[in-house]
């Protein structure tokens, strides 16, 4: 049995249509990324399935329970951490994560939570005193310590520096590993990449895809790219005449060449044969935001800064 | 939101546990409802005469006027500035929202720094009692009954008007300046800088009528003995019900 169903979800604030015939199934102990650019309805969509909106439309099941009618027993079995906003500014790690545990007749050790998530050493911090990154780890604390059996964790990374964003994945991966199922919303394709066993991609309100990430990049048959530096200028035509080549660029010394097939041979060969001494040479797989601009006829808009 | 109560006892003890830390760590809302109002009544004591007065039954101004005066103070500060400014604050930084995805309703957070301010409340009444008391000898009230329903009933008017205040403000600023407008409004026109007697005879009976003027008089009343004017305290149960009622309908959760 799938750990939460949502099938034709839909929902509407006033005039504008949020979130329009949605389906996924989550299947236990899986990564699940819903994966979109900013307002597609990703959030709208995991606040109906934490019940704390109710759908137009649809139907919902987390663990077997309607989000709608079961709240209190749902509020068990599944951690939630918000988009934003979580603590008191002068409440201290260590304190709200005892009063968190206190909600829960069953939870991990609090102790326990915070060694884990390194952030033993900041018991005594301050809510406001805490970076970035600390302050995700500890709503991922605050997530986990009733144990639940569903996490659902809202833009987990955003904001956070590289390091702390791979840190992050590094204790999703971990939690993912002790049996507990998530569902991840992100508008990162690099995340969702790394993460995910499989995603649904949401482009305003609607599915445009779902599967594993690598299965919807494959599916794509994308043109590859193939990178490389060359000390010398050279003949172009000796790449533009390859059946597999359709665009040559060259910017200063680094030249793109876009094709289909075999591509990196092809090139490699040809340039072997006219004595062109390429270095760094590299092939560009195909990612998640091809995949995009692929499904939906517009480049993916990361929206970092929105 | 009948599910929120069936939490775990423990719970609610941490709850309450949480509030009072908040309202410890936070210095100015902790010593300003506390320390002000003992200060005001302080100054008063220096300067009286003791003298008993035919208006208060032969009990000096001080006993019968000002140390009730403080005690409403008390309450209004932290009923209707303070309990408020906390919930704002609670709001906007997503606390209650967070709340709503645990086993707790963010109602229980309303429960517990109600019940937090109570304590606060309390704490700062028994303090200018204890001041006025040991400092100027001032006499208990008369009507001891009275004196302690006056002040309930005092306390649920200012805390329905404070969750009024929390329900409509937009900020945790807006909360603060909402709370402090009612509250110097309320004690001008209820005879918190001078007696109503001075006041045009309309907005005499309007602020004794209002939760200061009203929670006031019936005070004196019990510290003189005499019997409370029904209409007053009818004043103070009918802003409970409203302004419960109007918090009630319009609170918002984030």
């Amino acid at each position: 049995m799938a750990v939460v169903e949502v099938d034709g979800l839909r929902k509407r604030y006033g005039d504008t249509v949020a979130v329009d015939g949605v389906s996924f199934a989550v299947e236990e102990g899986e990564i699940f990324g819903i994966l979109g650019p900013n307002g597609a309805g990703k959030t709208t969509i995991v606040e109906c399935v934490e019940g704390v909106r109710r759908p137009d439309a649809g139907r919902i099941r987390v663990l077997g329970l309607d989000p709608s009618r079961d709240r209190a027993k749902l509020r068990r079995v599944l951690g939630a951490q918000l988009q934003s906003g979580m603590l008191p500014e002068k409440l201290r790690v260590g304190e709200a994560l005892a009063l968190y545990r206190s909600f829960y007749r069953e939870g991990a050790d609090p102790e326990r939570l915070l060694a884990d998530l390194g952030l033993a050493g900041k018991r005594g911090t301050a809510f406001e005193d805490l970076s970035g990154g600390q302050a995700q780890r500890l709503a991922i604390a605050l997530a986990l310590v009733g144990r639940p059996r569903v996490a659902v964790l809202d833009e987990l990374t955003t904001g956070l520096d590289p390091q702390a964003r791979r840190g992050t994945w590094d204790l999703i991966e971990q939690v993912r590993d002790t049996g507990v199922t998530v569902l991840l919303v992100t508008h990162l394709m690099e995340e969702a990449e790394r993460l995910c066993d499989r995603v649904v991609i949401v482009d305003r309100g609607r599915p445009a895809a779902l599967g594993t990430p690598g299965g919807l990049i494959a599916a794509l048959d994308a043109p590859r790219r193939v990178r490389f530096r060359t000390e010398e200028p050279f003949d172009r035509a000796v790449l533009a005449g390859l059946e597999e080549v359709t665009e040559v660029r060259t910017r200063r010394s680094e030249t793109v060449v876009t094709g289909t097939g075999d591509l990196l041979r092809a090139v490699g060969t040809a340039l072997l044969r006219h004595g062109v001494v390429a270095t760094e040479t590299r092939l560009e797989r195909a990612t998640l935001e091809d995949a995009f601009l692929a499904l939906t006829g517009r480049p993916y808009q990361d929206g970092e800064a929105a | 939101m009948t599910p929120a109560f069936a939490l775990p006892a423990r719970a609610w003890a941490m709850l309450a546990l949480t509030e009072a830390r908040m309202v410890v760590r936070d210095t100015a809302g902790l010593v300003v409802p506390l320390g002000l109002p003992v200060l005001i009544m302080v100054m008063n004591g220096i300067g009286a005469d003791g003298a008993g007065r035919a208006e208060f039954r032969g009990l000096p101004a001080l006993d019968a006027y000002v140390v009730p005066l403080t005690i409403v103070m008390v309450v209004a500060l932290i009923g209707v500035v303070n309990m408020p400014s906390f919930l704002a604050s609670y709001r906007k930084a997503g606390v209650l929202r967070r709340l709503s995805v645990t086993p707790a309703h963010p109602a229980s957070v309303l429960v517990a720094q109600v019940a937090v301010s109570l304590a606060q409340t309390l704490l700062g009444v028994a303090l200018a009692l204890l001041v006025a008391r040991s400092a100027f000898g001032v006499a208990m009230p008369r009507d001891p009954f009275t004196a302690a329903g006056a002040f309930l009933l005092a306390a649920a008017a200012m805390y329905a008007v404070g969750m009024v205040v929390a329900a409509l403000a937009p900020t945790p600023n807006a909360a603060v300046a909402i709370g402090l407008v009612l509250f110097f409004a309320t004690m001008a026109a209820g005879g918190g800088f001078g007696g109503r007697g001075q006041l045009p005879g309309w907005l005499d009976a309007l602020g004794g009528h209002l939760p200061y003027g009203a929670g006031l008089d019936a005070l004196s009343d019990a510290w003189t003995g005499a019997a409370p004017d029904p209409a007053q305290l009818g004043a103070l149960a009918g802003t409970t019900v409203l302004a419960a009622a109007v918090a009630a309908k319009t609170f918002r959760w984030s």
